[in-house]
């Protein structure tokens, strides 16, 4: 049954079985298909969407890049995170402070003035760096204490950013100039390549390329060595130890990474919104991307991006459809209100429901994907189906696959191989 | 030997082996927990290729003997020595960088990974991608990903695993739960396997086909096993020789047979009425179906 000769690695190395080969990323006709909607939406969208709706959608991409910072720290490799609002003004500061105007008065915060492919990736950098630094011993912590510690970051953040006047601007706040990119700067109408585009309409682009760039780079993760390695510390501490996987390093890497990507993503809040407070990096805003994870799904490349949708653009979007005032100072329903009510509706109905968020949703009621277990499935389902019914938990079909007590084996194993 | 990890030599080599040199020893291991003695200057040393089995009534330190192997447990006191390093001063995570792959008595750790994925985490000492190159995941990633994903298919049709590859593992019936783990613990490429109740709560056939899987590995692979089990018949037909600990103390080691006939075994098994155990007999007794 078990080969004599071992599989060695110089043997593998020069004939591969197409079988194990790992699924490209446009694997399948289905995926092509997808690409070739997702194409078509996106064009329709830029093509046709009002300037009102290039913001919220920009703010919503942004939001995006941050859900799945936390996604690969608190979904992949779950560790509790409640900080990444820290870790966003980390980079948004980063981001004001290199590429913010130079002060035109003393009282003004500094800037250095520096294009956006400086200030974008340092923002992310910093926050990295800040990350390294305090991850040892965060980390040591797991579960609710580590929620506590990334908390309490965010009220030492808040209360640093209220008073490093020089390069926030105080509880004031500062403004943020207009990114540019050598001759053209994002705030007017740009041509690219003969085509006409509106300041959202070029905010969108920028931050699509970095939200596909960090999706694909997460995507690619989740699948490798490092992605098991993470799921692996999630599920069981001591059982990825025993795989030999170093949990502090694993952890560390998600962190570094989760605090790299929310860095960036706050750097571009700043130049989007042109203006920051230190009261926007908030508690709050930690919690929204909490509630963005469990919406849109757990370990999910998709189930982030989606989440971000229903929690940054939801709102957003009742606020510009609903007949309702934003606000009745005090009597009746409010837009805001029906938000919140929305909002709070849809935590409880994920959490209880459907653990997967709408990804999961999405997933299951595909055909073809991963269906349930079901009572009875697997009764025409291939080879290897497996019936459970009440206790007994029986082998439908492998079982002629394996030999019997009395059969010589070595005869079936090798035959397949 | 170097202690220190060096990635041009792995630890599975088995041919760096020295016959003359016993792979593992342990010498006067005591672990204690708040008072309550879990293993009493338990000594004993397993040789290359050997099949050592542990066996004892319940509570009696097999399963802390194998946690302070995977240095789960520190010991209070003792020696522990395998491939002429000092087991001890390794961390949990660098035991199978070593080569000490370890199967778990109950599945259930990771429900929601499939087979193959849960393969391909048992090679995670043997792969090298960090973040950056995995998440980039451009030619030698892919490769590497490629390349274990092939030895992984190549175990898990030694193991009649194929069919459920995809398959999470939490869906999967008790018995194939466990006959994946141990596949996973062959995709560690070990040295040393620990077996931790490989057969609990399996029924009879399945029990067979461990039996014959574990021989295989020994007599194919030849890796060096140690097998803590319940199951007598399933000890007594496969050991080479076997250590009996009660109440943390070992009472016995030796052949198979010369276990059996030993009376503090007879009377820690079976109490003082009893007159032998059952014998390595072809027809195993019943094994309690889950």
């Amino acid at each position: 049954m078990i080969a004599t000769k071992e599989p060695g690695r110089s043997r593998l190395r020069q004939e591969l079985p197409r079988e194990a080969e790992p699924p490209h990323l446009l694997g399948s006709l289905a995926r092509w298909l997808w690409l070739g909607v997702g194409v078509l939406a996106l064009l329709l969208f830029f093509s046709l969407a009002s300037d009102d709706w290039f913001t919220i959608v920009n703010y919503c991409l942004i939001a995006a890049i941050a859900t799945l910072a936390l996604n690969l720290l608190s979904g992949y490799t779950g560790q509790i995170s409640l900080g990444l609002a820290f870790f966003m003004g980390l980079g948004g500061y980063t981001a004001a402070l290199l590429g913010g105007n130079p002060p035109a008065g003393p009282l003004d915060p500094w800037g250095l003035g520096l294009p956006v492919f400086i200030w974008l990736p340092a923002a992310g950098l910093v926050a990295a760096l800040v990350g390294a630094l305090i991850g040892p011993s965060a980390l040591r912590l797991r579960g609710f204490y580590l929620g506590i510690v990334t908390l309490a970051l965010v009220f030492i953040g808040n209360y640093l950013f209220r008073n490093l006047n020089f390069i926030t601007g105080g509880p004031q706040g500062r403004n943020f100039p207009v990114p540019a990119f050598g001759g053209f700067s994002l705030d007017q109408q740009n041509s690219i390549l003969g085509v006409a585009l509106t300041s959202g309409q070029q905010y969108f682009l920028l931050i699509l390329v970095v939200l596909l760039l960090s999706a694909l780079f997460v995507y690619n993760l989740s699948r490798s060595r490092v992605g098991r390695a993470m799921r692996a510390v999630r599920d069981h501490e001591v059982g990825a130890a025993i795989m030999g996987v170093n949990l502090f390093e694993v952890k560390m890497g998600a962190f570094v990474l989760s605090s790299f990507l929310a860095g960036v993503a706050g750097a571009l809040y700043v130049s989007y919104a042109r203006y920051v407070i230190p009261d926007y990096w908030s508690l709050s805003l930690s919690i929204q991307f909490v509630a963005a994870i469990i919406i849109g799904g757990i370990a999910d490349v998709w189930g982030s991006i989606l989440g971000a949708a229903f929690v940054f653009a939801l709102p957003q979007v009742i606020d510009y459809f609903s007949l309702l005032p934003p606000s009745t100072g005090g009597g009746g329903l409010s837009s805001g209100d029906l938000n919140a009510l929305l909002y709070g509706l849809l935590i409880i109905v994920f959490l209880l429901f459907e653990p997967g968020g709408v990804i999961g949703l999405v997933r299951r009621l595909r055909p073809g994907g991963p269906r349930p277990q079901r009572l009875g499935t697997g009764a025409s389902a291939g080879a290897a189906t497996v019936k459970e019914g009440g206790e007994s938990i029986e082998v439908v079909d492998l079982q002629q696959h394996l030999p019997g007590p009395g059969e010589e084996r070595g005869s079936s194993g090798t035959g397949a191989s | 030997m170097s202690e220190r990890p060096d990635p041009s030599k792995r630890a599975s080599d088995n041919h760096q082996i020295d016959p003359r040199e016993p792979l593992l020893r342990v010498e006067q291991l005591s672990v204690r927990f708040a008072g309550v003695r879990a293993l009493s200057e338990v000594s004993f040393v397993v040789w290359p290729g050997e099949l050592f089995a542990v066996i004892g009534p319940n509570g009696a330190g097999k399963t802390s003997l194998f946690n302070v192997l995977s240095r789960v447990y520190q010991p209070e006191a003792g020696r522990v020595t395998f491939a002429g390093q000092d087991l001890l001063r390794l961390k949990p995570h660098q035991v199978a960088r070593a080569g000490i792959a370890r199967t778990f008595q109950n599945m259930g750790q990771f429900p929601t990974m499939t087979v193959l994925d849960y393969l391909l985490l048992g090679r995670h000492t043997r792969m090298h991608s960090g973040i950056l190159r995995a998440g980039l995941f451009i030619g030698p990633t892919r490769r590497e990903e490629w390349e274990n994903r092939a030895y992984c298919l190549h175990i898990l049709d030694l193991l009649n695993l194929k069919e459920v590859r995809d398959r999470p593992l939490g869906s999967l019936p008790y018995g194939l739960q466990k006959r994946a783990d141990l596949a996973r613990a062959l995709a560690m490429e070990p040295r040393l396997l620990l077996l931790d109740e490989p057969v609990a709560g399996m029924s009879l056939e399945e029990t067979e086909e461990i039996a014959a899987i574990i021989l295989e590995i020994k007599e194919q692979l030849g890796i060096t096993q140690i097998l803590v089990e319940h199951d007598m018949a399933l000890v007594m037909g496969l050991a080479d020789r076997v250590l009996v600990l009660d109440f943390g103390r070992v009472i016995a080691e030796g052949r198979p047979a010369e276990v059996q006939a030993n009376p503090a075994v007879i009377k820690a098994y079976l109490g003082e009425e009893s007159e032998q155990l059952p014998a390595p007999a072809d027809d195993l007794p019943a094994v309690s179906e889950n």
